[in-house]
């Protein structure tokens, strides 16, 4: 059969001298670096020598083999498709074997719903261990560790005092006792005197400038953790949701669509900062109960 | 600000510095313990003059600010040497966030001028930072808790709200570093003595430095954007690479 | 020939002459082999691209076994004391220590590591050029429908496998896609909490998914990948590849290379080129330096960095979740929640409408015919312009997520960019919409190819000074397809 020429008319049957010349320099190439990449190996290994070893050692091989293909391609083959489905005997045979058998279960009403019923019955049993996978939700969702009284403490245990923060900064706080529970993290920010705009009912909730909101962005709970100082606003890194520190990290922009829980703050006895209660809604994203 | 200016303001200044002391000296109305005023120390007289040269425009006489630019009362010298050593002040435009570029003024103008910011109030001192006094891990800790939420886990840098950007941190000294977590330049908030002591300050200081240079095992760093620049490069070399050997075994038409 | 006789041969064949004998004899394959042999394949290299993301997945899982004798997928906290120092005392999930051996202390664990995640990346790249190809030249139509389902099934499994294996590592960034997808559950209305606390395991954060997620990433997901790319290699066998149109080509044959020896030798050589460049990627490109992330700390300061974005396959959910405005339907103590539309009904709808497209093309063109020869895409304008469209919405979906790192090199505020998206994601595909469908209809009409010249018409001058051509198209509209000239080959039976 005739070699097929490309769209320019060459024909890529090289002579066989030089064709084999080319096949050879490739595999010769590609036994030198994986030779190589066992020496690699051998000394220690270093990952570009080895990436780049292992790149010429298959492509290598690679080259050669196109260029093998393309010295035994004699050209393109036709063939017929035939036909893709069954002869008309074979499908009618089939047809009739599974119809009747079905026709029998429709005339057996009974057995046939009773059937029904138990499979639909035994499938239905084996989901219930799905439901071992997990906890019952309840009301976790909606409480947090924080309780009336509990102090703020940093991620090394370190109890927070009013003062603690210089005005414009923040810290990561949690409450004392319960550093590991995930859903409790508070970003601690000092504003100056008189900055915050409290709402009604949370005039007390921010001795000396201290004011504290749940890390746990509402959009899709990552943690709001960029506080930009100079226009008092949280920043969430993963979809941008922007929250205004000062009125209640109320959101200004971005897919949230709720503000930062508030957590009351207030000063116990011997100058600490703890919490007045748990936060009055639940924190992070929203779920179906949330009313 | 270099050469023959500068040293022409300088001279002008020391003579308008000592006249001013002078007038002033004769004007303070003296407690009944003591009947002498103390001379402000030459640094502070010559840094004064500078600033009347290069910074009053925006920052008004004797640092009380202006509509352009904020009062330097209290900002301290830590806040003075960082601006001026990192290039960001003085700003090409007014409020435009103030970027790294290279420094209007000399090591010796900055120490000048920083001196003169310092007289004007109190603020944060220029910290003693040492790095090799530092913990790494710590700095580690330290930084992705604080500090890579805006400037990335990379120290590449990240945007804020407003068009403001939160720096690459390749080319900060261990001191501006240091300096920067002090005063809390811009958005960036601050964080005081009592939020991180020193030693913290050391470790995060390390941290950033080996930021510089981290280890890149894995080969060319692609920016250190991440996932972002991964898929750019997995499309535009992976991809073509591959369809391109298909292109070349397979036919055309 | 019948096998009593002999037949003298040289000595290679006598040997091939045993063995095969030897296994036809207790295996009887030798008619199934022989046709086997001879089956043909049109050899276009677009129709290699679904070779290559199989190629993609056999070094998928060569590397990914290699993986799984050194990761530890437990989710104790252990104190980090290895080789890499800034990580040294650091609290962290055995899972993510032991990716830091693989990365520092394993000969070549670096190397694989990264070749299993250019692989993963470039695999599901390959197989979205491939559904591309299938769309835009109506591969799908009857009787291939089925095989498109089986196709998009497995561009659905790869992308989960593909979250699933990155977040495994519980590094800071894919702990942060983690909580997202937690989060997106619990959007979904009715069943969402519970949907959240039984596949991850309880409230967020835990570490109950790093084994769930291991025993999907190595076992559930890849034998379903597995045994529908079986049955997608299947049903193209049994059906045979389609083939574009040309002299000598018909519904009813089919023209290329035979099974053996050129196509094979070529499916082999594809199959080493891809691995190649899958290792040049793998040692000298990084790809996901987890230690420079360092591990999740969920239950510690809870750190994100700035600049998260998931993979790129990811990277269009991402983006919807960002330029999504905030919408949230609040109503009788219920809250449907924002990330619900963006994460669960945006892909739900657009995947729903790609798996039904054969039948809804079906039904808008009434065209019920069997189809084996392909359509250029400009002979079928709405399909390729709407192709075009949603491409363009993914492309656009998947620029949004990176709008942060947009706004900082550009320095334009995040605001502005999320806003230019909010537009464009509508203008942009119906815009493409038009002009592709404009382009196709001016091709079509001028049977032209997008990028080669026209073929030209040989223009002389006449002895009266007027100008003529000579063998070229008169006006504009040839008479047969312009393909490329190559003569027609002669049928073979075989």
């Amino acid at each position: 059969m005739e070699p097929r020429p490309t769209p320019t008319g060459d024909d890529p049957r090289l002579p066989a001298p030089v064709a084999e010349r080319r096949i050879a320099v490739a595999f010769v190439a590609s036994t030198l670096a994986a030779l190589g990449l066992a020496g690699v190996y051998v000394a220690g290994g270093q990952p570009q020598a080895e990436g780049a070893l292992l790149f010429v050692a298959l492509s290598g091989l690679g080259v050669g083999a196109v260029q093998w293909a393309r010295q035994i391609d004699d050209g393109p083959t036709a063939g017929e498709r035939g036909e893709l489905a069954g002869s008309e005997a074979d499908q009618e045979a089939v047809v009739e074997e599974v119809a009747d058998d079905v026709a029998d279960l429709g005339r057996r009403r009974l057995l046939s719903r009773l059937l029904l019923g138990a499979v639909g019955a035994l499938g239905l049993a084996a989901l219930f261990p799905i439901r071992s996978l997990g906890p019952s939700p309840g009301h976790s969702l909606e409480r947090t560790a924080w309780r009336p009284g509990r102090r703020l403490v940093d991620s090394e245990g370190h109890r927070v005092r009013p003062d603690t923060l210089t005005v414009g900064g923040t810290i990561t706080v949690f409450p004392e006792g319960a550093v590991q529970a995930g859903d409790s993290q508070v970003v601690l920010i000092r504003l100056a005197a008189g900055r915050n705009r409290p709402r009604r009912g949370r005039e007390t909730w921010a001795p000396d400038g201290n004011i504290a909101y749940s890390k746990i962005c509402t959009h899709v709970g990552c943690p709001v953790g960029l506080y930009q100082e100079d226009t008092h606003e949280l920043v969430c890194p993963c979809h941008q949701s922007t929250f205004d520190v000062l009125d209640g990290a109320r959101p200004r922009f971005g897919p949230a669509t709720r503000g930062l829980p508030q957590l009351p703050l207030a000063v116990d006895g011997e100058g600490f900062l703890v919490a007045q209660s748990d936060f009055t809604e639940p924190v992070g994203p929203g779920f179906w109960n949330r009313s | 600000m270099t050469g023959p200016v500068a040293v022409f303001g300088l001279l002008v200044g020391l003579a308008v510095g000592a006249a001013g002391v002078a007038g002033a000296a004769g004007q303070t109305a003296p407690t009944a313990s003591t009947a002498t005023t103390v001379a402000p120390p030459p640094e502070v007289v010559a840094g004064r003059s500078l600033y009347e040269i290069s910074c009053t425009s925006c920052h008004g006489a004797d640092g009380r600010g202006t509509a352009q630019g904020p009062s330097l009362a209290s900002t301290g010298p830590a806040s003075a040497d960082f601006f001026l050593s990192t290039g960001r002040m003085p700003l090409d435009r007014p409020r435009a966030q103030s970027e790294r570029k290279r420094p209007a003024f000399s090591a010796d103008e900055i120490a000048l001028l920083t001196a003169y910011v310092a007289s004007l109030g109190p603020g944060p001192p220029i910290p003693d930072v040492d790095p090799g006094r530092g913990d790494l891990a710590a700095g580690y800790q330290l930084y992705a808790d604080n500090c890579a939420s805006c400037h990335s886990s990379a120290g590449a840098g990240g945007a804020l709200g407003h068009a403001v950007y939160a720096p690459p941190l390749n080319r900060a000294t261990a001191l501006q570093v240091a300096e920067a977590i002090r005063i809390g330049p811009g958005a960036m908030p601050v964080f005081g003595p009592d939020t991180f002591d020193d030693h913290e300050v050391d470790s995060i200081v390390r941290y950033v430095r080996y930021l510089h240079d981290p280890r890149d095992e894995g080969g060319l760093d692609l920016g250190h954007l991440g996932p972002l620049s991964e898929g750019l490069v997995a499309w535009a070399v992976g991809l073509l690479g591959v369809l391109l050997a298909a292109r070349w075994i397979g036919t055309q038409d | 020939m019948s096998r009593g006789q002999k037949r003298r041969k040289p000595e290679e064949a006598n040997r091939v002459d045993r063995a095969f004998r030897f296994v036809d004899d207790r295996l009887g394959i030798s008619h199934f082999t022989r046709k086997a042999l001879n089956k043909i394949f049109p050899d276009h290299w677009s129709f290699m691209i679904g070779e290559i993301a199989m190629y993609c997945l056999v070094i998928l899982i060569v590397t990914g076994i290699y993986l799984t004798f050194f990761f530890v997928p437990a989710t104790k906290e252990v104190v980090y004391q290895g080789r890499y120092a800034p990580l040294r005392g650091v609290e962290m999930s055995q899972a993510y220590a032991s990716t830091l051996d693989i990365s520092f202390n394993v000969r070549a664990g670096l190397v694989m590591r990264q070749m299993h995640h250019w692989a993963a990346l470039v695999f599901i790249a390959a197989i979205v050029v491939h559904l591309c190809r299938v769309f835009f030249t109506g591969a799908f139509r009857r009787p291939r429908e089925l095989n498109w389902m089986v196709g998009l099934t497995l561009l659905v499994l790869a992308i989960g496998n593909g979250f699933f294996g990155y977040s495994l590592l519980d590094d800071l960034l894919s702990g942060t896609g983690v909580r997202v997808a937690y989060s997106i559950a619990l959007a979904v209305p009715v069943a969402g909490t519970w949907l959240a606390f039984l596949f991850f395991g309880g409230e967020f954060p835990n570490t109950e998914f790093i084994t769930r997620f291991y025993i999907l990433h190595v076992l559930i997901v890849p034998a379903l990948i597995v045994g529908l790319l079986s049955a997608h290699l299947a049903i193209v066998w049994r059906q045979k590849h389609t083939q574009f149109k040309g002299p000598g080509r018909t519904e009813g044959n089919i023209v290329g290379s035979r099974l053996w020896p050129q196509y094979a030798a070529k499916s082999a050589a594809l199959f080493l080129l891809v691995a190649a460049v899958l290792a040049l990627l793998g040692g000298l490109a990084q790809i996901n330096p987890v230690w420079l992330y360092g591990p999740y700390k969920a239950t510690q300061a809870a750190a994100a960095t700035s600049g998260s974005q998931p993979d790129w396959y990811m990277g269009w959910v991402d983006g919807a979740l960002r330029i999504m405005p905030a919408w949230e339907i609040r109503a009788f103590g219920h809250t449907v929640a924002n990330p619900f539309f963006p994460g669960a009904v945006m892909p739900g709808v657009t995947f729903g409408v790609l798996y039904l497209w054969p039948f809804l093309e079906r039904r808008f063109t009434g065209d019920r015919e069997p189809h084996n020869l392909l359509d250029r895409p400009r002979d079928a304008p709405f399909r390729t312009a709407l192709g075009a469209a949603t491409l363009a919405f993914y492309g656009i979906l998947l620029l949004a997520g990176g709008n942060d790192i947009l706004a900082g090199i550009f320095r334009i505020a995040p605001e502005v960019i999320t806003n230019t998206f909010r537009v464009l994601i509508f203008a942009v595909p119906l815009a493409v919409f038009v002009v592709t469908r404009g382009v196709c209809r001016g091709l079509a009409r001028d049977d032209l190819h997008p990028t080669r010249p026209p073929p030209g018409g040989l223009v002389v001058r006449t002895a009266t000074g007027g100008f003529e051509t000579v063998d070229g198209p008169d006006d504009g509209r040839p008479s047969e397809p312009v393909v490329d000239a190559w003569k027609p080959p002669p049928v073979d039976s075989g």
